[in-house]
């Protein structure tokens, strides 16, 4: 077990990876279906929001956990990171605000349609800002000295972040088209399926376009693909999502319900690797400070194992009672909003 | 005002909203369970719908709770991130653990509580009712943890501003711990009394299906019972605690400046206009002894003043000293109300015949509703504001804790926070008005 000690960092830098991967899918569907519902009438926007009742909070949750995780095993990675990105994370919580209530009102009140456009609204606004939020990460926060001296507006408001925005937007209405492709079936099934194709094709567009901007712009990037190791890896996991994608509209031609949303998640999967492969040990990318790495940032070792025991158990039984759940709930979602009990 | 003003005034502010909703959250979804337990043992279908109807009510605090919870969290990173870099080591992991061992359990079971009477049998339903329950209690933990911890910080030490962990244990068992935990989930089992009651009161009072609220209210009253005379008697505890833990908090609450010498009692503060800059009380009742028996156990109990410390080391005293006689006073008025409901059981008052006609008990139980919420604020303003001027208690200043903001920024966000949630209590109230107005479904269970 103490040879585990010295790596313990990377664990956890892989552990939260996982949270960010499991909630950028799980959330990206919910926040994708509450977009695509702003261009629906109010009687498929219930049937939209009725995929999403029982599971939403769970959803939702994996984010509290993923800054939870972050806080307790890298603090001074989740300080700078959520206070120089101040503007878009308060816009995020409002948004999540907004949206949270509207699906908990909408059920309750008369007024179905404010409910609804709040959801949309609030799905979009999160998405948005979450956009910016990693638009801004990704192009570099300035940090001397552990402390953000950049500027608390364009660290995050600029060109290429509104570039990675725009991807963040398209991923996340793709995943939305696939999950109601799984839980929708007849009109609302068949639309989703062109959402699906549509905004699959911008977001690899943009994926390859923020793709190439970073390694242009990090070096450290873009010297792996020279070096022998590296080159492997930073070249096989591109290689895999680009794979996922043509498995991807394979799936879609072929009018599969639940293959798309699987390719979806691959793609997201090895697309993440990779930029992952590329940045690492630079956990906020930044030319300025190489200094906050991974091993840096992280809490003392002392904490870092009584996490790692405690996580070592709970992560499983998360996963267990997250599955069950998922599994109660399985098969195409026949009631709208709200409707206790909707027959299988 | 400059940005860590702001970001004071903007914790305070969602911390004290935020604190309204989870503690029905916690002490409803354990009477939930009891309710459908009962519901389960007995066949009795007066407590499934009791449970359907107190659960409209549930989800609709539950849904405010989780939207001002999560800016929570991420305010510490946010507004206070060099604190969160100083204490992340212990403070970070415990919220970790709140979210991955209890709020992720009560958001999962929820999804099968709300929306799955029909897909899974009924023990399953009471298991994921019984894990929502369980994931709110574990909640409360942790976040107690975490809190009782600035308070009393232990387990560790200081190097080079940031916490480092030494020993886990005594970190979270830190010497606040046991009464910040018991005292706060006991007030939500308080507060969850007086809602459940206070709402049945009105409908008895009002006459509509009182036969069926009566029910509900004679179980809280049963509850209180025990629930209000061991809160009394945890405050007291807790109280003595601060008296070894954190001497200027004490001091403050109590109007207390100067330490009595050896041989004599320390009065305790009746009413009293504590003046900082004059570091004494401008106009005072006291009793004498009292604060030396109230915390030492003796009548001669030597109790420190607040000017055996530095005044930049004094929290604010007016404050403190008023929320907590007002916390206090709250306590003992409930305490009383459910003796004379006692009473008034005992003189067989509280059957559906007569119960109609005890106006001021049911007066008494409405009006105690609001007035267990106003004990709640008081008391965690006392807990907090009394902690001040630190953070940490005794290790770091509130004032060189926050992030590096503009003024601006924070003002901003400060404002939307304002009117978001003056928006979303005016509709809780609304939405709430509307589920207690249309009263409950007695519509048979489907099995």
């Amino acid at each position: 077990m103490l040879l585990l000690g010295p790596y313990l960092p990377d664990i956890f830098l892989f552990i939260i990876g996982f949270f960010l991967l499991y909630y950028a899918v799980v959330d990206g569907y919910d926040l994708g279906v509450g977009i695509l519902s702003l261009r629906s009438n109010e009687e498929e926007r219930s049937l939209m929001m009725g995929t999403l009742d029982s599971i939403w909070h769970s959803n939702q949750t994996w984010l509290v956990l993923l800054g939870g995780m972050m806080f307790g095993a890298f603090p001074l990675f989740y300080a700078i990171i959520l206070s120089s990105l101040y503007i878009p994370i308060m816009a995020m919580l409002f948004a999540f605000i907004l949206r949270g209530v509207a699906i908990d009102f909408y059920a309750k009140s008369d007024r179905k349609g404010l409910w609804g456009f709040s959801f949309g609204m609030g799905s979009l606004l999160a998405t948005l800002a979450q956009g910016f939020a990693l638009g801004g990460l990704l192009a570099g926060l300035d940090v001397k000295n552990g402390q953000f001296v950049g500027s608390i507006v364009w660290s995050w408001l600029n060109p290429f972040s509104v570039l990675v925005a725009a991807g963040v937007l398209f991923g996340y209405i793709m995943l939305g088209a696939n999950y109601l492709i799984l839980k929708t079936k007849d009109e609302l099934q068949q639309r989703s399926f062109r959402y699906a194709l549509a905004s699959s094709v911008l977001t690899l567009m943009v994926s390859v376009g923020v793709y190439v901007l970073l390694i242009i712009r990090y070096p450290n990037m873009a010297d792996k693909y020279t070096s022998a190791p590296g080159a492997f890896y930073v070249l096989l996991f591109p290689a895999l999502a680009f794979f996922s994608f043509v498995m991807y509209f394979r799936s879609l031609v072929k009018r599969f319900e639940l293959a798309p949303l699987l390719w979806n998640v691959a793609i997201i999967l090895f697309s993440f690797i990779g930029v992952s492969f590329g940045l690492y040990p630079h956990m906020i990318p930044n030319v300025i400070s190489p200094t906050v790495t991974v091993r840096n940032a992280a809490a003392s070792v002392q904490t870092l194992w009584f996490m790692f025991t405690f996580m070592v158990v709970i992560i499983p039984i998360i996963l267990i009672y997250t599955g069950y759940t998922n599994w109660v709930f399985r098969g195409k979602s026949e009631g709208a909003y709200g409707e206790d009990g909707k027959s299988h | 005002m400059d940005h860590v003003f702001l970001s004071r005034l903007q914790f305070a502010f969602t911390a004290m909203f935020h604190i309204l909703w989870p503690v029905f959250t916690i002490g409803m979804s354990l009477l939930l369970f009891f309710m459908e337990a009962m519901w389960l043992k007995t066949r009795d279908d007066r407590y499934y719908h009791h449970a359907r109807f107190w659960t409209k009510l549930f989800m609709l605090n539950l849904a405010v709770g989780v939207v001002s919870g999560i800016p929570m969290e991420f305010q510490f990173g946010t507004n206070w991130s060099k604190f969160s870099v100083a204490g992340g080591d212990l403070f970070g992991h415990l919220l970790g653990f709140e979210a991955a061992m209890a709020f992720m359990l009560e958001a999962t079971f929820l999804g099968i509580m709300i929306f799955g009477w029909k897909r899974v049998r009924p023990g399953m339903h009471l298991f994921s009712t019984a894990m929502v329950a369980l994931g709110a209690s574990m909640s409360a933990f942790w976040i107690l943890v975490a809190n009782s911890w600035m308070q009393t910080p232990a387990g560790g030490n200081f190097r080079d501003g940031r916490f480092v962990i030494q020993n886990n244990f005594n970190a979270i068992f830190n010497p606040d711990m046991i009464w910040g935990v018991t005292h706060m989930w006991v007030a939500c089992l308080e507060i969850t009394i007086f809602v459940v009651g206070g709402i049945s009161a009105w409908y008895i009072y009002k006459k509509r299906n009182a036969e069926f609220f009566l029910r509900s209210f004679k179980i809280v009253v049963v509850v209180a019972i025990l629930v209000t005379p061991l809160q009394i008697y945890l405050g007291d505890s807790s109280g003595r605690s601060v008296f070894h833990t954190q001497p200027t908090k004490l001091a403050a609450i109590e109007g207390h400046w100067h330490t009595n010498p050896p041989g004599t009692g320390a009065p305790w503060s009746l009413v009293a206009w504590p003046d900082k800059e004059k570091q004494d009380n401008v106009f005072d009742i006291k009793i004498p002894y009292m604060l030396s028996i109230l915390v030492t156990h003796s009548l001669t109990g030597q109790v420190k003043g607040l000017t055996d410390f530095p005044v930049d080391e004094q929290p604010p005293v007016i404050l403190p000293y008023y929320s907590f006689r007002i916390m206090a006073g709250i306590g003992f008025l409930l305490f009383f109300l459910m003796l004379w409901t006692c009473w008034a059981w005992r003189k067989g008052k509280l059957n559906t015949a007569e119960v109609t006609r005890q106006k001021w008990l049911l007066y008494s139980w409405m009006a105690a509703l609001p007035l267990s919420y106003i004990a709640l604020e008081a008391g965690w303003v006392t807990r907090e504001v009394g902690r001040q001027p630190w953070i940490i208690y005794g290790v770091l200043r509130t004032q060189e804790s926050a992030s590096n903001l503009t003024a601006s920024a924070v003002g901003t966000s400060l404002l939307v926070f304002f009117a978001i949630y003056f928006v979303l209590f005016v509709l809780f109230v609304l939405f709430a008005r509307h589920v207690i107005l249309q009263g409950p479904d007695f519509e048979s269970p489907k099995s």
